[in-house]
C-alpha cells in the first residue's frame, strides 16, 4: 500500500444544524441502505429516513423474507440482488445506482436495522458541503455516550488501535457504519470484499487515497433488534482471514 | 540433527510453492505447472505403491523413520495447497458471480423504478440516467 500523507481533519461536534430543514435541501444527498431480512423494520426505517432525504436506494441483498415487498410500499428506490452476497457487494450496488442518479452529490451508507439517525447524517453532510473533507465517518467514540455495550467498546477501540491504516488516518472507530462520501469519494471507491470485512477495506482505500477524512460523533440505538441483527464479535476472526487474503487472487 | 533434511525439505518446500503459487494464481502458466505436477504425483504414486521399499530407502536417506511416514509427509503438503488452490478458485468465483448479479440488479433495479416511481423530473437528460453496469 503506498504510503502517502493524509491530513487528518477531526472535525467535531458544534455543527450548526439548519432549523426547519426542507425537504429540497438535500436533494443532493443519497442514502444508500444494504437490507438482508430486514422485513420487519425496514419500511419503517425508510420512511422515517424519507421525512429528511428524499432520495434513498434500498439495496435488497437476496432476502429470503418480505423485505422487498415491504420496500416497495416506500417511496425510495429499489434494487434487488438475484442471489446474497453480503453486505460489501450491497453497498457497492447501491453506490454503483446512486451514482448514476442525476443530480446526487454526496452518498451516505446507512444500516436498515434503524440504529443510525438522520440527525446525524445532516452534520455529516453538513462537513462535506463546507468541504472540510471528501469523506465523513461516523465515530461511536469520540464522545463517550456510554451507549455502546463494554464488550463492544472494548473490542472495537482495540481494532482502531491496532490497525495500521485506521491510526494513520487518527480514527477512533474503524468499523462503523455511518458515512457520507462526496461524489469524488464515492466515484474511486471499489469495495471487493463482499462480506463484512468491507469496513477494514473502505478504511484501508481511505489511507491510501489522498482523499480528506473527517470524523464525526454519531449516536448509535442499540436496540433490542439490531442487537440480535448485529454482528457477533467472533466474527471479527472472519473479517481478519478476509483481509488477510485479499490480495491473493488479483 | 537427525530431522535436519526432511525438516528443511518440508518447510523450503511450502514456502516456496506457496509464494510461487500465490504469485502466479490464474496465469496459464500456472496452469500448466499445475498439471505436470499433478502427473508427476500420479507416476510417483504408482512408483510408491509398486516398490515401497524404494520408498523407504529415500525416506532413510531424508533422516525420516520409514518410508509410509514420508508418504504422509508429502500428503500433508498436497492437502495444503490443495485447499490454498480451492479457496482461490472460490475467491474469484465469487468475484465473478458478483459482477454478474450487480449488472443484473442494477439493470432491473433502473426498470422498475421508472415504472414505480415515474423517472426523475430533472429535465430532458433524465431519460439518460441510465445505469451503467
Amino acid at each position: 500500500m503506498p504510503a502517502r500523507d493524509v491530513p487528518p481533519i477531526n472535525a467535531h461536534a458544534n455543527v450548526p444544524l439548519s432549523a426547519g430543514a426542507t425537504v429540497s435541501q438535500y436533494d443532493d444527498v443519497w442514502l444508500v441502505i444494504p437490507a438482508y431480512n430486514e422485513g420487519q423494520v425496514i419500511a419503517g426505517v425508510v420512511e422515517d429516513a424519507r421525512k429528511t432525504f428524499p432520495h434513498i436506494v434500498v439495496v435488497d441483498d437476496g432476502s429470503t423474507d418480505d423485505s422487498a415487498e415491504h420496500i416497495a410500499t416506500t417511496g425510495a428506490h429499489l434494487v434487488r440482488h438475484p442471489v446474497n452476497l453480503g453486505q460489501g457487494a450491497a453497498l457497492q450496488t447501491g453506490l454503483k445506482y446512486a451514482l448514476a442518479q442525476p443530480g446526487a452529490r454526496y452518498f451516505a451508507t446507512f444500516d436498515a436495522d434503524g440504529q443510525h439517525q438522520t440527525a446525524d447524517v445532516e452534520k455529516m453532510v453538513e462537513v462535506l458541503r463546507r468541504d472540510e473533507a471528501d469523506v465523513v465517518l461516523g465515530s461511536r467514540f469520540i464522545e463517550q455516550n456510554g451507549q455502546v455495550p463494554w464488550i463492544k467498546r472494548v473490542v472495537l477501540r482495540t481494532a482502531a488501535a491496532v490497525s495500521p491504516t485506521a491510526r494513520k488516518l487518527k480514527l477512533t472507530d474503524a468499523h462503523n457504519g455511518l458515512r457520507v462520501l462526496s461524489r469524488k469519494a464515492a466515484e474511486q471507491l471499489n469495495i471487493t470484499m463482499n462480506g463484512m470485512a468491507h469496513a477494514s477495506e473502505i478504511v484501508g482505500f481511505l489511507a491510501a487515497s489522498d482523499l480528506r477524512v473527517a470524523e464525526v460523533p454519531v449516536d448509535i440505538l442499540y436496540t433490542e433488534y439490531s442487537r440480535a441483527k448485529g454482528q457477533s464479535l467472533i466474527n471479527g476472526v472472519n473479517i481478519v482471514f478476509d483481509i488477510t487474503m485479499r490480495e491473493r487472487d488479483r | 540433527m537427525k530431522y535436519f533434511w526432511i525438516q528443511l525439505l518440508l518447510i523450503a518446500g511450502s514456502l516456496s510453492m506457496a509464494l510461487v503459487f500465490i504469485r502466479t494464481w490464474g496465469q496459464a502458466k500456472n496452469r500448466a505447472w499445475k498439471r505436470i505436477a499433478f502427473s508427476v504425483f500420479v507416476v510417483v504414486n504408482v512408483y510408491a505403491v509398486l516398490r515401497p521399499t524404494d520408498v523407504t530407502w529415500l525416506a532413510h536417506k531424508l533422516g525420516v523413520g520409514r518410508g509410509t511416514d514420508l508418504v504422509l509427509y508429502v500428503m500433508v503438503l498436497a492437502m495444503g495447497f490443495l485447499t490454498l488452490n480451492t479457496f482461490l478458485r472460490f475467491r474469484s468465483l465469487e468475484k465473478k458471480i458478483t459482477d454478474l448479479a450487480r449488472t443484473v440488479a442494477l439493470n432491473e433495479g433502473a426498470r422498475h423504478n421508472d415504472e414505480r416511481l415515474g423517472k426523475p423530473e430533472e429535465g430532458a437528460d433524465s431519460g439518460s440516467a441510465k445505469v451503467k453496469a
